[in-house]
């Protein structure tokens, strides 16, 4: 384990510690965000926790970042510690308060950032509680899960603690699925091959309880006459210090990936469907390690796109006839700036794709998002606002639904069980195989689902 | 703590639907967690074979199996376990067979 990253709760003088951090870390469009707020009550409208409870204050944004801007004012802006009682100043008592604050940023927000891209004033909402996230996680004040996983992601390289072993033989155990399914023995799942077009990087759930997207994957690749490889170390791009606001740990596994790329010489780097390992690698890591960005760093939806422009792929949209809707990503839509790309694919490989109401960048989170599916503590909450999510979804009569995110597919399978809808989650890639045409390939054998 | 109740039986489970307490675990257990959070009015013996490898798994090591070792020691495809559990390796399978929630994005 990397030296003394992961901290552990100590009892003691953590008020202090909480403020010392404060003070030292603030930035100045953090500032911002805690002087700019002017009170107007819009961005509640755009939360999904509010509109599910619109008569409980504390489920409104601003009430949430408030809660961290009395604490600002108080102790680190001079109007508060001139005139405390005019800015509304807080104050910090004990650890029963930070636990309390624990509990609305991680419990009651899914850091999805719509209400961000409601603000008129530009406040960010969504960076004052990541922010916040990591004061604590500083002090050990984070809910279990977040703990556990990011004990995992520090020692591990990955947020599963997935042997190497393990790793290698699904690799293989999957390349051998898809040699037997296209009949023949030229598929390779390559680890570790030098100077390749592709480094193709994943999500450890894959490995650990769902490798159909890693077969899926090598399929497209193969078709698609693709030079890449997976690395042996560096393949995790999911980044659990985008949720617990620790840079530290999103510097160390985004600098993993990037410096596999280097290591083998890769053309440029590929992300498999995760929205926050998306804008964990493509966009926030290569500040968070202070890396060069010298490779093309993109989703793989992307590179979807290429070979469907490129012609390097055929697709039959006839063998996916079922209706199909799109939920976008927050980390993809509203904080990865991927929008277009995904429809433009869904609509070569499907016959009827609708869009769902509202959709791109002012869709609602699938409510599983800032690694709330990790905190079991706050699941109840969690469901009960997804009433949101789940009529967005039942009107659109899709019979499934596809996203490019892991997180969300568990966080939609999570409404459609709990609202009883009549849907299934599928991902792209699982659409793009579906509908691979594979030359001389006996195209009757029906593909994995 | 959070429960739920199946043909007049009461189970403690997490906020998950995972059991509370993964040591109470038994076959009946089994079975209504199946019923509950799966939706399965029966376990077959492939249901079982799936269960079983799990908990001994856990028993011996304290770690939820990976699919593919789930699918080694039962000789199941990959799409077999998909079919016998609707919500997946992790969220059914390892549910049933009265593990904990595994960590991570699942
Ligand atoms: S919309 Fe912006 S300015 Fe208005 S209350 Fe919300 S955060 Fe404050
Ligand atoms: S980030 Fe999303 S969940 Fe959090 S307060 Fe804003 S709109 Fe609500
Ligand atoms: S889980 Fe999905 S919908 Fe929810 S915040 Fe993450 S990317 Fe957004």
């Amino acid at each position: 384990m990397k030296e003394g990253r992961l901290r552990t709760y100590e009892p003691g003088d953590n008020v202090q510690r909480f403020l010392d951090l404060l003070g030292r870390r603030i930035t100045r469009s953090l500032a911002v965000s805690m002087t700019a707020c002017v009170h107007c009550g819009l961005c509640a409208e755009s939360c999904h926790y509010f509109l599910a409870r619109p008569d409980d204050p504390t489920m409104a944004p601003v009430w949430k970042a408030d809660q961290i801007r009395k604490i600002f004012k108080k102790y680190i802006d001079w109007t508060g510690r001139v005139a405390p009682w005019w800015v509304k100043a807080g104050s910090l008592r004990d650890d029963e308060d930070l636990n309390r604050l624990k509990n609305i940023v991680f419990g009651s927000c899914s850091a999805c950032r719509r209400c961000t891209y409601n603000c008129p004033m530009g406040v960010d909402t969504g960076l004052l509680v990541r922010f916040t996230r990591g004061l604590l996680t500083e002090l050990g004040i984070v809910p279990e899960g977040v703990f556990n996983v990011s004990r995992d992601q520090w020692e591990t390289g990955n947020q599963m603690a997935v042997t190497e072993q393990d790793y290698l033989e699904t690799l293989e155990w999957m390349r051998d699925e898809v040699r037997t399914e296209l009949g023949t023995a030229s598929v390779d799942i390559p680890v570790d091959k030098p100077d390749c077009e592709v480094l193709y990087t994943i999500n450890p759930r894959e490995i650990k309880f769902d490798p159909r997207s890693i077969a899926h994957a090598a399929k497209v690749f193969h078709a698609a006459g693709e030079s890449w490889t997976l690395p042996k170390w560096g393949w995790d791009q999911t980044n659990f210090g985008l949720f617990s606001g620790d840079d530290k740990l999103g510097a160390y596994v985004a600098r993993n990936v990037y410096e596999a790329a280097e290591r083998l010489r890769a053309k440029r780097i590929v992300i498999s469907e995760c929205g926050h390992g998306y804008r964990s690698t493509r966009w926030e890591g290569y500040n968070w390690a202070d890396y060069d960005q010298k490779l093309p760093t993109e989703s793989v939806v992307v590179t979807l796109k290429r070979y469907l422009g490129e012609g390097r792929i055929a697709v039959d949209p006839s063998r996916n006839p079922d209706a199909v809707t799109f939920h976008d990503s927050c980390n993809i839509a509203r904080s990865g700036d991927l929008v277009e790309e995904p429809r433009w694919v869904l609509r070569r490989v499907c016959t009827d794709f609708r869009e769902m109401f509202p959709n791109r960048r002012e869709n609602f989170c699938c409510t599983g998002g800032g690694g709330l599916l990790s905190m079991a503590e706050y699941r109840p909450l969690r469901l009960e606002v997804a009433k949101i999510k789940a009529e967005q979804l039942r009107a659109t009569g899709a019979k499934l639904v596809c996203t490019m995110c892991h997180n969300c597919v568990d966080g939609l399978n999570d409404v459609i069980k709990h609202y009883k809808l009549p849907m299934r989650v599928v991902q792209v890639l699982e659409l793009v195989s579906n509908a691979l045409v594979v030359p001389g390939r006996n195209e009757t054998k029906k593909t994995a689902r | 703590m959070p429960h739920i109740e199946v043909d007049g039986k009461r189970i403690e489970v997490n906020e998950e639907g995972f059991l509370a307490h993964p040591e109470e675990w038994n076959e009946e257990t089994a079975r209504l967690l199946a019923k509950a959070e799966e939706g399965l009015e029966a376990l077959t013996a492939e249901h079982w074979a799936v269960v079983r490898f799990i908990r001994e798994y856990y028993m011996e090591k304290n770690l939820a199996p990976m699919v593919r070792k789930m699918c080694q020691a039962t000789g199941f495809p990959l799409m077999k376990i998909y079919d016998l559990f609707p919500s997946g390796p992790a969220k059914g399978a390892c549910k049933v067979a009265g593990l904990p929630k595994p960590d991570g994005c699942v």
